[in-house]
């Protein structure tokens, strides 16, 4: 073969964000659209990451056109910020992006990358959160066809979509839905919100700050702008709801660590066979266990 | 207690890096390590195959991640194309014309004798599968004596510098449709997403850097049955592609390089007449960086497929563009199924949430039916 | 009307890192509509809009400059495809005058091929007060704004008529910018 190639000289050829600026600008012209269209799936070129398709390469492609000096970076996995996942995407940025900084306090970050939680803490106009989606389109489960999809989405017809739904409960007395739960933007796109569990779903009603939605593989970005609408498909007589973490009397169970009664709790199996609840935003439960501490040294 | 928290990811991550070195590195001492020279041209089927699915040409670069992930293909094209996501894209390349590729092979099962003549090459096609066991402990000498003896026995006669394409000579005889006139801008599937429908040349990108298996699967699914191509090869042909480059100031078109490629037409029983004009054969195309036959043949295949349920409605999962396009890609779908090793800890508990629910509620119809 | 990146002025606008700062600027006016974002110090009124067009235009996109706003020497460097409104990703005008031409709205499922217009204002933050909602607004803001012909208004309501097809707008005036997505709502109060 052709022994002339040389191998590149060394490293330094990645520049600030991994990507060249060309892609970057591509991203940031599909993230403009997909705030000016609520919901809308935007179609946009998806460049190869060094980590693997479903890993959060979308969310990783927003964060990398997003972020710059001065930004703080917050990076979690099933709420945690030490998840291998989390850590990897995190040390990623910190690798090609030079004067960020990194947090794991919610509260400090300016742009969050999550998979599969949106955080405890109400989040501010300041922030920015950014969710990694394995699959954007709600309508797959009744339409295979992307072409008949995208003209159900622009005529904001989601019959079958609610049908599907009717049909559980016609069978299973319930909406068995648990996670990525399709929810309505603006009156007008479903979207899927990625596999966030419905207990975070109505965090995208009026949330103070912008949620962009990466899908790498899939090549879709979409957002929910702050201030906007946002309802879960619902029937009057079955109204959507929340992970329920009541025991069998019917009192919620709280953390076993921090004894937070208000937050998306992890079911642990311990060695002994009996189960024990934990916060699965660690961040959130290192703060009310701080509180709690503080509290109790005062009252002392 | 303690708290059961998804912790040590950093440390884990570490210790899971220097174990997959240390397997790299298990022969010990009697180890040598690979050379990328070694891999490009002893592996070069192998490295052909990475270049290919990488969609980039840098051989060398493919020998190395051959060498870093320890011979996975879909690891070592993965890195290849996100190493591409660094890289502007400079210009655009005009249409480069592959009858004058510089050729180690090209064969036609259309025609006995073609224009220029048959040109079997490097090929295991009749070789028999045997096992050669002196390989096995091949000596240097052996080794160097090979290219050495089969130098000796090249004829002085130089081969032509290109060969004429068959293509051309069925086309001349009006048994295939003259070439129609560019009517649209290659399709860059490296800068736009597909949206279907996708033009032909989005369809030919994107096969281009298939994963071989992927192409191979959905191409065999309509030779079987699942489909009716029923493919002549034409021609197949394999060699080095003058890559011609507009001159940066002149604008006139220099030889910039070459690449290794492999190209193959098809060509099929003629469709219902949907013009003015005789039936005409229809063809079908399939080209790819690297020697790299049987992908280049299901390439061409589905091509021909593809054009079919673009135009008539697809009737098999082969012909349809948004199964074939969105399911062939190596990164895309080996990424994927990869993920699911990660943990689904907070799906998984609203998952239990809903069964339960389900669960309590059949339960307690259940009793009422007893009541 | 001054001209677009002439030799002397600054270049700060074409470096990568005053890009994503702009970006995010741009970012936050379309989630947030009529908040007015102040561009980076130091722009001078060649320079914000250069920022504005360095961070969202390349080769890949294509551009209608109406009213000749950019230099030849900005359009070299921006790469930019040139071309009618009527075809144009992107559009420039001058808010003073009434707009004259029909931009792409996109489709019903590809609504995202409606066209970005960039509209130079004479200032953003003083004259009469637009008042605004939609998505991104909490209630009602209201976005004072001179040198906007009332005629943009009109005609920016005709082309979202229908959405999810329509026109997303960037106010720049010399060192700030604002933008009305298609989702956001206009009640008017006499903006001159
Ligand atoms: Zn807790």
């Amino acid at each position: 073969m052709n022994p002339g190639y040389e191998l590149p000289l060394d490293e330094a050829a990645y520049s600030f964000g991994f990507l060249d600026e060309y892609a970057k600008r591509e991203v940031r012209r599909a993230i403009l659209k997909a705030v000016s269209i609520p919901g809308y799936q935007t179609p946009y070129a998806s460049r190869e990451m060094p980590m693997g398709r479903g890993f959060g390469t979308g969310g990783l492609q927003l964060t990398l056109s997003l972020i710059g000096p001065g930004d703080t970076l917050k990076v979690i996995d099933q709420g945690s910020d030490d998840s291998v996942n989390a850590v990897n995407l995190r040390h990623f940025v910190e690798l090609t992006c030079p004067g960020v900084d990194t947090a794991e306090r919610t509260a400090e970050a300016t742009l969050i990358q999550s998979r599969h939680r949106i955080p405890e803490a109400p989040l501010t106009e300041e922030q920015l959160l950014v969710l990694q989606v394995p699959y954007p389109d709600p309508l797959v489960v009744v339409e295979p066809s992307e072409g008949k999809r995208k003209i159900m989405h622009g005529e904001g017809d989601y019959s079958r979509l609610l049908t599907k739904l009717y049909e559980d409960i016609v069978q299973f007395d319930e909406i068995t839905i648990s996670h990525r739960y399709p929810t309505r933007i603006n009156g007008h796109y479903v979207i899927d919100p990625s596999p966030i569990p419905r207990y975070d779903v109505p965090r995208l009603h009026q949330s103070r700050a912008l949620i962009l939605f990466g899908a790498g593989r899939e090549k879709r970005i979409y957002a929910v702008p702050p201030y906007t609408v946002a309802e879960p498909l619902a029937f009057e007589d079955v109204p959507f709801r929340t992970e329920d973490f009541r025991e069998e009397h019917g009192n919620r169970r709280a953390c076993a660590r921090c004894g937070a009664k208000d937050s998306f709790l992890d079911e642990i199996i311990l060695d002994g066979g009996e189960k024990t609840y934990q916060c699965s935003d660690s961040d959130y439960c290192n703060q009310q266990l701080a509180m709690r501490s503080a509290a109790v040294e005062a009252s002392a | 207690m303690g708290y059961v928290a998804i912790k040590g990811g950093g440390r884990a991550i570490e210790g899971s890096h220097a174990a997959v070195e240390a397997l790299r590195a298990a022969e010990g001492e009697a180890g040598t390590p690979l050379s990328l020279s070694t891999i490009e041209n002893q592996l070069r089927l192998l490295t052909s195959r990475v270049l290919s699915e990488g969609g980039l040409y840098h051989p060398r670069l493919a020998a190395l991640a051959i060498k870093q992930f320890q011979g996975d293909t879909l690891e070592a094209a993965f890195a290849l194309r996100a190493y591409r996501s660094t890289k502007p894209r400079l210009l655009e390349t005009p249409v480069q014309d592959t009858s004058r590729m510089r050729l180690i092979r090209r064969i036609s099962s259309a025609f006995k004798g073609i224009p220029g003549g048959q040109l079997l090459g490097p090929t295991y096609d009749y070789a028999l599968r045997l096992m050669r066991l002196d390989l096995a402990d091949e000596s240097s000498e052996a080794f160097r004596a090979v290219a050495r003896r089969f130098m000796q026995g090249v004829p002085d006669t130089a081969l032509p510098d290109s060969f004429p394409k068959v293509v051309d000579a069925l086309r001349a005889e009006g048994l295939l449709p003259p070439l129609a006139p560019r009517t649209q801008e290659a399709f860059d599937i490296t800068r736009e997403p597909l949206v279907f429908p996708v033009p032909r040349s989005a369809a030919l990108a994107t096969m281009a850097r298939a994963e071989t298996g992927s192409l191979l699967a959905i191409a065999y699914s309509n030779m079987r049955g699942y489909g009716d191509v029923h493919p002549t090869i034409a021609e197949l042909r394999v060699g080095y592609l003058p890559v011609m480059l507009p001159h940066p100031v002149t604008g006139e078109p220099v030889e910039a390089g070459e690449a290794l490629i492999t190209e193959c037409e098809v060509v099929a029983m003629y469709e219902g007449n949907n013009s003015d004009g005789p039936p005409v054969f229809t063809l079908g195309c399939g080209a790819c960086f690297g020697h790299n036959e049987v992908k280049a043949i299901s390439m061409a295949i589905l091509d021909r497929a593809l054009q079919k349920g673009m135009r008539d409605g697809p009737r098999n999962p082969s012909e349809d563009p948004e199964f074939v396009l969105l399911h062939v890609d190596g990164v895309d779908s080996m990424g994927f199924a990869s993920h699911y090793k990660m943990p689904h800890y907070v799906t998984f508990q609203s998952d239990m949430d809903r069964l339960r629910t389900t669960q309590s509620k059949a339960k307690a119809s259940a009793k009422g039916v007893l009541a | 009307m001054p001209e677009l990146q002439t030799p002397a002025a600054d270049t700060q606008g074409w470096m990568p890192l005053t890009q994503q700062r702009v970006f995010r600027q741009l970012m936050n006016a379309f989630a947030y509509p009529g908040r007015i974002e102040p561009l980076c110090p130091g722009a001078d009124a060649q320079g914000a809009l250069t920022r504005i067009l360095a961070t969202l235009l390349d080769g890949e996109v294509s551009l209608a400059d109406l009213d000749a706003q950019v230099s030849p020497l900005g359009w070299a460097r921006l790469e930019v495809r040139r071309d009618v409104p009527e075809r144009s990703n992107f559009v420039l005008a001058r808010g003073d005058r009434a707009p004259d031409f029909q931009p792409r709205l996109g489709t019903l499922e590809s609504p995202e091929g409606g066209a970005t217009v960039l509209v130079r204002v004479g200032a953003l933050g003083r004259g009469g007060e637009l008042r605004l909602s939609g998505p991104g607004i909490r209630g009602e803001r209201r976005m004072a704004v001179t040198g906007l012909d009332p005629a943009w208004i009109e005609a920016r309501s005709q082309w979202n008529g229908a959405f999810p097809m329509g026109v997303d707008l960037i106010l720049v005036d010399d060192r700030q910018l604002a933008a009305l997505p298609r989702t956001t709502r206009i009640h008017t109060e006499g903006a001159r």
